[in-house]
């Protein structure tokens, strides 16, 4: 069952009751990051959602206190989300480029909910300290794409959140979901021209006192391209993108296909 | 996470702020911290809506005992990531609680099964709704409900007590997909009205 269109609007309702298939997921997640009067929505229809449990508060048994506390001693806490661009950079640096944006893709494909890809991560952990298994190794994994669906879901949920669209000169659209209070943005594109095996396209923040990388974007998938984070946005910049050489450019070597003024 | 480039700034109680804190929502920024009585404080006050709810989309005792657990340990590990200006910590916590169950149901059970565990734990969970029915939340939750149209208070139960999804529910009520979710969607904001929630 899947909704499309006008239809997509009116599943607010379903989404936030976890009342929905994965493909509906998938498509109301796309639909939030360009409809903020939605996201609106969410957090007040969760508020709402959330009386219904809380009505039906029952009294755990006692016992259970204690094994919750004694299971929670045993589990690493993650740390609080510190954007920073510099990590995309090093790695970038380190050659390991391609792996990481490999991963990002994947998880890109459920933007909005970062929250199910951390509950997930979470679960995995959670298990595997039940189960006596080490979690560092696990967390070591998934902490880049992690990190990076919780930072897409502060940035969607920032109530300074705004966004703006541009047409790329090569074909296709750009849109990007930006909070200055978060100082980060959300970008997707969709329809791009396909690009020859040797390029891909490059972000940049381009200021007066010079170009910042800002990560290569990953192949497209269905036609849409992202969604990339980009940290540290910085008063006056411009968010642009050029078509590089695969590998990445310390500094852009084209014209830019697309440039949108970040404002703030 | 407004803050975030001061990790120092711990949530105030803000009594002219836009939206006051809530003890909760302290205690999470002090779980955040790594702190256990913090931790103790949050189980208290959340780890009986969470087996709440849980437990009417799960039915089953036992495995809505373990759940509840799975989501409070999510809660301490993730402290760090819950953000304020996306929602009350009320709403985070059980948007994980309900999400977690409503997982629970999809991947493991098979409708059918879902009924035969429902059927043998009936007793049970009766006994369960006479506590819960004497709680004022509950009146409180059960009168905005009732001023709900009678489709839509049902698609909204269905969905959320019963963990079925729009289709599903369209299904049991035998009306168009289109029409359950406008009224998942209106009767849940008509909820939100009654309840007076920001």
């Amino acid at each position: 069952m899947r909704a499309r269109g006008a239809g997509l609007h009116t599943l607010v309702g379903a989404y936030v009751m976890d009342a929905v298939s994965e493909a509906d997921r998938v498509s109301f997640e796309r639909h939030l990051l360009t409809c903020e009067q939605c996201r609106e929505d969410v957090r007040g229809l969760r508020e709402a959602a959330a009386r219904l449990g809380t009505a039906e508060a029952v009294r755990p048994r006692p016992e259970l206190r204690d094994q919750t506390m004694q299971a929670a001693a045993r589990i690493r806490q993650q740390p609080p989300l510190v954007p920073d661009r510099n990590r995309l950079q090093s790695t970038r640096r380190r050659g390991s480029t391609f792996r990481w944006l490999s991963r990002s893709a994947e998880a890109g494909a459920r933007p909005w909910l970062a929250r199910v890809a951390l509950t997930a991560a979470v679960a995995l952990a959670v298990t595997a300290t039940v189960f006596g298994l080490h979690l560092s190794s696990m967390q070591g994994k998934l902490s880049a794409a992690e990190q990076r669906d919780t930072a897409i879901a502060t940035v969607l949920g920032a109530r300074d959140a705004t966004t703006l669209t541009a047409k790329v000169t090569t074909g296709g659209m750009a849109t990007v979901v930006m909070s200055h209070r978060e100082r980060a943005l959300v970008f997707i594109a969709s329809g791009l021209t396909r690009l020859p095996a040797a390029h891909a396209y490059e972000l940049w923040l381009m200021s007066p006192t010079g170009d910042t990388p800002a990560g290569m974007l990953p192949p497209a998938r269905r036609g849409m391209s992202g969604p990339m984070v980009v940290y540290r946005l910085g008063p006056g910049e411009q968010l642009a993108m050029t078509v590089e050489p695969v590998a990445g450019t310390h500094q852009p070597t084209s014209a830019p296909v697309v440039v949108v003024a970040l404002g703030g | 996470m407004a803050g975030r480039d001061h990790p120092q700034r711990v949530p105030e109680r803000e009594p002219g702020g836009p939206r006051r804190r809530d003890g909760l929502e302290l205690a999470l920024a002090q779980v955040a911290k790594g702190d256990d009585g913090a931790f103790r404080e949050v189980y208290d006050q959340a780890a009986p809506a969470v087996l709440g709810i849980v437990r009417r989309v799960l039915r089953d005792p036992a495995q809505s005992e373990e759940v509840m657990q799975e989501v409070l340990l999510e809660v301490w590990r993730a402290a760090a990531r819950y953000d304020p200006a996306t929602g009350s910590a009320v709403a985070w916590i059980m948007t994980l609680a309900h999400r977690r169950a409503v997982d629970r149901v999809r991947s493991e059970q098979r409708a059918t099964e879902r009924e035969l565990r429902a059927a043998t734990a009936t007793i049970d969970y009766d006994e369960v709704s006479d506590a819960v029915e004497t709680s004022l939340e509950h009146q409180r939750v059960r009168r905005c409900l009732d001023g709900l149209t009678d489709l839509q208070r049902e698609s909204v139960t269905l969905a959320y007590y019963g963990g079925y999804s729009y289709p599903e529910v369209a299904q049991l009520l035998g009306v168009a997909v289109g029409t359950v979710k406008t009224r998942m969607r209106d009767g849940l904001i008509r909820l939100r009205d009654c309840l007076g929630v920001d």
